[in-house]
């Protein structure tokens, strides 16, 4: 396959970048999305230019450390995949696929395709800590939940923090994924202690990283690669509602 | 948070006060267009109930002013959130896709701040033409208002744009009915499925029986 890529290319942060093109010739079509970028990083390198920076490391879409847009959606066409999942296989020869960053205030780009996405670790922090019992660890299933409750609970925990929400939205908010960390918590018997506290300081928190409200359209979903509903949205205003009642904190 | 209404500032705050100022000019939407549709049963059934609504009712002073409230608190808040947003993403990407099913991205999701911006520049002329404005009296009491909505609407220019703010109403709705209830954190597995099919039928039939009552107004109820 030979393809033409337009590939965001900015040297740091406070600089302005662009888009700029590309041509990958030895391109198969059972190659990973990342791995056709390694072959076209391997061809600059060798002739003497800067690599592209992106973001990598599991590679088998379970750490949320790669996230490209690719064409126009975060982590490319396919639903339920972070881009490392993406093959070549699903273009065609001869295509344009215009590569970009998440955009986002709270996600300023380090190098290229690579953002800083500790603002969603600040917001976790902000959540804080779960309160437990000291001593040994506790036996196994000794703490009954319905299995409706933990499934949905392992549902919203599935998600890996890639920011692929906060991209997709054309608010740049950060919703899914809190709600996605509220819902997690709240449903659960071992998230109560601080289930109030904790919805309006990570809310508190992601309205100062600059990340924007909710429209409703629910892009994120549609591009989340764990498939997490808006439903987890309406859970987390549900929770802030309660906490406004009960006292946040 | 400083304090218990200090909530109403965040993001989410901020959502759950459009949602529910929405929901409320909903309800008032609803009342509205049952008693348009009186229209078509004459001057006499029409005015009737503009007498009634007007004088046998010692609230409606109290309701005017908080519908008003409502509306301004709502056209407040989704002006400064949107803002907010704007600012939210001050790089534009070069190219941006609809990410497919499940979003419920639409053109009318996509617009509502110019569609809201529309429906308020159009509510500022359709209140001054039909509450502040000359009247004529009828005779069996009250003012002649049927009168006055026929001559309103013997204007082609006038008729076609309350059809086209009829249309944006369509589209405000479209998106806001079902949207409304997500923001204020009403979500169930079963119901909202059926809420967002619902929301989308209310807002078509809405904008249409506004826009029947427009069309009829001017090529029938004006004419005779």
């Amino acid at each position: 396959m030979r393809l033409k890529l337009k590939i965001w290319r900015q040297a740091g942060p406070g600089t302005a970048g662009r888009l700029v093109d590309y041509a990958a010739d030895h391109v198969s079509p059972d190659m990973s999305f990342l791995e056709m970028l390694d072959v076209v990083n391997e061809g600059l390198v060798k002739q003497g230019h800067d690599a592209i920076a992106f973001d990598s490391d599991c590679r088998e879409g379970i750490c949320g450390m790669c996230g490209l847009v690719v064409n126009g959606i975060p982590h490319g066409p396919d639903r339920g995949t972070t881009v490392c999942q993406l093959h070549m296989r699903r273009f065609r020869d001869g295509d344009t696929i215009v590569i970009e960053p998440w955009r986002a205030r709270a996600f300023p780009v380090v190098k290229d395709l690579v953002v800083d996405r500790s603002a969603l670790d600040r917001i976790i922090t902000a959540g804080g800590y779960v309160s437990v019992n000291c001593g040994g660890a506790p036996d196994g299933n000794a703490i009954p939940i319905a299995k409706e409750v933990s499934e949905t609970a392992m549902d919203s925990a599935a998600c890996i923090g890639c920011g692929a929400c906060v991209a997709a939205c054309k608010n740049a908010s950060a919703h899914l994924f809190m709600s996605a960390k509220i819902s997690h918590l709240s449903l659960l018997p071992q998230g109560q202690i601080e289930r109030y506290r904790r919805v309006v300081a990570m809310i508190e928190q992601a309205d100062a990283e600059g990340f924007g409200s909710c429209s409703n359209e629910g892009e994120c979903e549609a591009v989340c690669p764990k498939e997490i509903p808006i439903s987890n949205i309406a859970r987390m205003t549900r929770e802030y509602f309660r906490a406004l009642w009960v006292g946040g904190r | 948070m400083s304090s218990r209404f200090g909530v109403f500032s965040s993001s989410v705050g901020t959502k759950i006060l459009i949602g529910v100022t929405g929901v409320a000019l909903f309800l008032y939407l609803v009342i509205h267009i049952a008693g348009n549709l009186i229209v078509f049963l004459g001057p006499a059934a029409f005015n009737r109930y503009a007498f009634v609504m007007e004088y046998g009712n010692p609230l409606l002073p109290v309701i005017e002013i908080g519908l008003l409230l409502i509306f301004l608190l709502h056209v407040y808040k989704a002006v400064t959130m949107f803002l907010a947003n704007q600012q939210a993403r001050p790089v534009a990407y070069v190219k941006k896709k609809y990410a497919g099913k499940p979003s419920r991205k639409s053109f009318a999701s996509s617009t509502m701040i110019f569609s809201g911006l529309w429906l308020l520049f159009f509510i500022i002329i359709h209140v001054k033409a039909f509450r502040f404005s000359p009247e004529y009296p009828w005779p069996a009491g009250g003012r002649d208002l049927y009168r006055q909505e026929m001559e309103n609407f013997v204007s082609p220019l006038t008729a076609g744009f309350y059809v086209l703010s009829m249309v944006v109403v369509g589209s405000h709705l479209w998106h806001g009915i079902a949207s409304a209830f997500q923001s204020m954190g009403a979500d169930h597995p079963k119901w909202t499925p059926r809420l967002l099919t619902t929301g989308k039928v209310i807002a078509v039939l809405m904008a249409g029986g506004f826009i029947v009552i427009a069309l009829w107004a001017h090529f029938v109820g004006a004419r005779t």
